[in-house]
């Protein structure tokens, strides 16, 4: 009686260096990111807390704690609100601001980088820029009002929910909009010009040339930019971290994890709440990265 | 309204939208580096100064080694916490853009001049992980780590760093590879050369631009991470300045000057990035962002 060896699909070459060039990647990201995400999937049905002896399984009881408990779902609305200040902030400053650097010339590439250079600092930096900016005492912010007249008295800005709210999403949006600014950029100088000028030719206004040719030909950027947009913002943490700390009025849905996790030491509830934060970011992206995707497969 | 005046208006309105968008980049850092000029007692008066009156180095001085009185007691400097810091987030951020670069610079190549099994399904794998945000794989990698023996070492902040910055490395050197000429490679080939030896050898010279671009991101993004360092680096044997700084808040006195001070300091390498990297930044940026 013969056993036949078990026949291994044979590889050329390419396919050996190309699984060896390769095996870095997968051995980087399946140790320290999938590994851990489908371990974290499966602890979260279970109760993993160290201050609690054993570790029983309770099904979906992290997931129905981490949609119902006010306090989380008070977290989820806050992270609402800044996706939505943020998103509006960083768009429609971002398109501006595309538009200008487009139509300058002289000094483009200095103002760029002025634009660029809130991206490249440390957010907790930013954060305690801002945060100095925003002092009750002694901020610029209390110290301009005052002096124009508009408002009389030092204002502690973040014990007013919704001017904490609005402060932090400025300052996340100060840090994300230069890559708003760059895709939009990006996607305006593909523009061909020709079609502008026929556009002046048949008479349109600046207005109705925005209108009609701009923006329907930025539109794969523009989203592209939007999916970003929400991501980062879906995910802020440092600047609500630094500016209030864990104050319930400013906390997002990502300190609130953070607490969970660390603080309270609910390890499966933070897993269960970080796999739902995860499950929102990919959503918004998916139809972004599928999108792409299938425009460069077909190469 | 004539050509000129029209032309005159435009420009003007040009040149204020310009000088808007400087305000807002960079008001806020300048308005830091003069609190950190600012001499203590002025930085709490209650008189709004655009600029410092009577610059001082005295901020600097104490991260530096100085040491300070507050309300009487004798502060001791913060220089060898500052510096320790410093030394960390310099070497953490070096260490992750050397690992994170090299191995996107071979892996994507691989990525798109190779067919090997699974390689469409790994590559959408790891980029759909740029959606992932960093902690959701916090709690388990922190188990991880401390059955390795990893936390608080450079190796673990690194490893994470890599895992977390790889992703986005290797998105954009594929675009790189994918808008380079296969001619090039493919006369090398037909010379004789390895397909190996033609990557070390006529792909990797080539790249180089996308590289750096691939290096400054890499470099910015650990330079300011917080959270991870947050949990994975607890005490000064491998805290960076992200997290130091911000523990200058002491119980009862936020020291802002110190605060501002540091920042500026932590602010300098991507500012040098940004005046004479920025090209390779903006492209980078592009082709991560939109291809």
């Amino acid at each position: 009686m013969t056993f036949d060896m078990p026949t291994w699909p044979r590889l050329n070459r390419d396919a050996r260096l190309g699984l060896a060039l390769a095996l870095p990647v997968v051995l980087i990201m399946g140790a320290l990111v999938f590994g851990p995400l489908v371990s974290s999937l499966y602890d979260s049905f279970f109760r993993i807390e160290p201050m609690k002896p054993g570790s029983p399984f309770v099904g979906v009881k992290n997931y129905v704690t981490a949609l119902t408990d006010p306090t989380v779902l008070a977290a989820w609305a806050t992270t609402g609100v800044y996706v939505l200040l943020a998103v509006v902030i960083e768009t429609g400053g971002g398109l501006a601001a595309a538009l200008l650097l487009h139509k300058i010339t002289i000094g483009r590439r200095w103002l760029l980088a002025a634009v660029v250079l809130p991206w490249c600092l440390p957010p907790v930096v930013n954060a305690i820029i801002w945060g100095w900016i925003f002092n009750p005492s002694y901020g610029l912010m209390n110290g301009l009002l005052q002096a124009s007249g508009l408002t009389q008295g030092n204002q502690v800005w973040f014990n007013d929910r919704a001017t904490g709210l609005v402060l932090i999403s400025v300052v996340h949006a100060w840090r994300m909009m230069p890559l708003t600014v760059i895709i939009l950029l990006a996607a305006l100088q593909s523009i061909p010009k020709e079609l502008y000028e026929a556009a002046r030719l048949d008479g349109a206004t600046a207005f109705q040339r925005l209108r009609q040719i701009t923006l329907p030909l930025i539109a794969p950027g523009l989203a592209i930019a939007l999916s970003q947009s929400t991501v980062f913002a879906i995910n802020l943490f440092d600047e609500a971290w630094i500016l209030n700390g864990a104050s319930t009025d400013t906390r997002s849905i990502t300190i609130q994890t953070y607490m969970a996790s660390f603080q309270n030491l609910k390890l499966s509830l933070g897993m269960a709440l970080s796999l739902l934060v995860m499950v929102a970011s990919l959503a918004v992206s998916a139809v972004y990265v599928l999108r792409v995707y299938r425009e460069t497969r077909f190469e | 309204m004539t050509r000129t005046t029209k032309r005159f208006l435009n420009n003007a309105a040009l040149s204020l939208g310009a000088a808007v968008l400087l305000l807002w980049s960079l008001g806020p850092i300048y308005w830091s580096l003069v609190a950190s000029l600012t001499p203590p007692n002025a930085l709490i008066s209650d008189n709004l100064h655009l600029w410092p009156l009577a610059p001082t180095w005295a901020h600097y001085a104490k991260l530096f080694g100085a040491t300070s009185t507050s309300q009487g007691n004798e502060v001791q400097s913060v220089w060898p916490q500052f510096s320790k810091a410093l030394a960390n987030s310099i070497i953490t951020a070096l260490a992750a853009t050397l690992v994170t670069v090299a191995i996107a610079a071979v892996g994507a190549w691989a990525f798109v001049r190779l067919k090997f099994p699974g390689r469409d399904a790994l590559f959408i794998a790891v980029v759909a992980t740029l959606a992932v945000p960093g902690f959701t794989v916090l709690i388990p990698l922190y188990r991880l780590m401390i059955a390795a023996g990893l936390i608080d070492t450079y190796t673990g902040v690194t490893l994470i760093y890599v895992s977390a910055f790889l992703p986005l490395a290797l998105w954009l050197m594929r675009s790189v590879y994918q808008a380079m000429p296969l001619s090039l490679e493919e006369a090398a080939w037909i010379d004789g050369a390895s397909k190996f030896y033609t990557l070390l050898r006529i792909v990797l010279p080539l790249a180089g631009p996308g590289l750096v671009a691939c290096a400054i991101l890499t470099f910015l993004s650990a330079w300011g991470q917080f959270m991870i360092p947050l949990v994975f680096s607890p005490s000064l044997a491998t805290k960076p300045l992200t997290v130091l700084i911000p523990e200058f808040v002491t119980r009862n006195y936020v020291d802002y000057g110190l605060m501002n001070a540091a920042g500026i300091v932590a602010i300098l390498p991507p500012i040098l990035l940004v005046l004479f990297l920025n090209r390779f930044l903006v492209q980078g940026l592009m082709a991560g962002a939109s291809k």
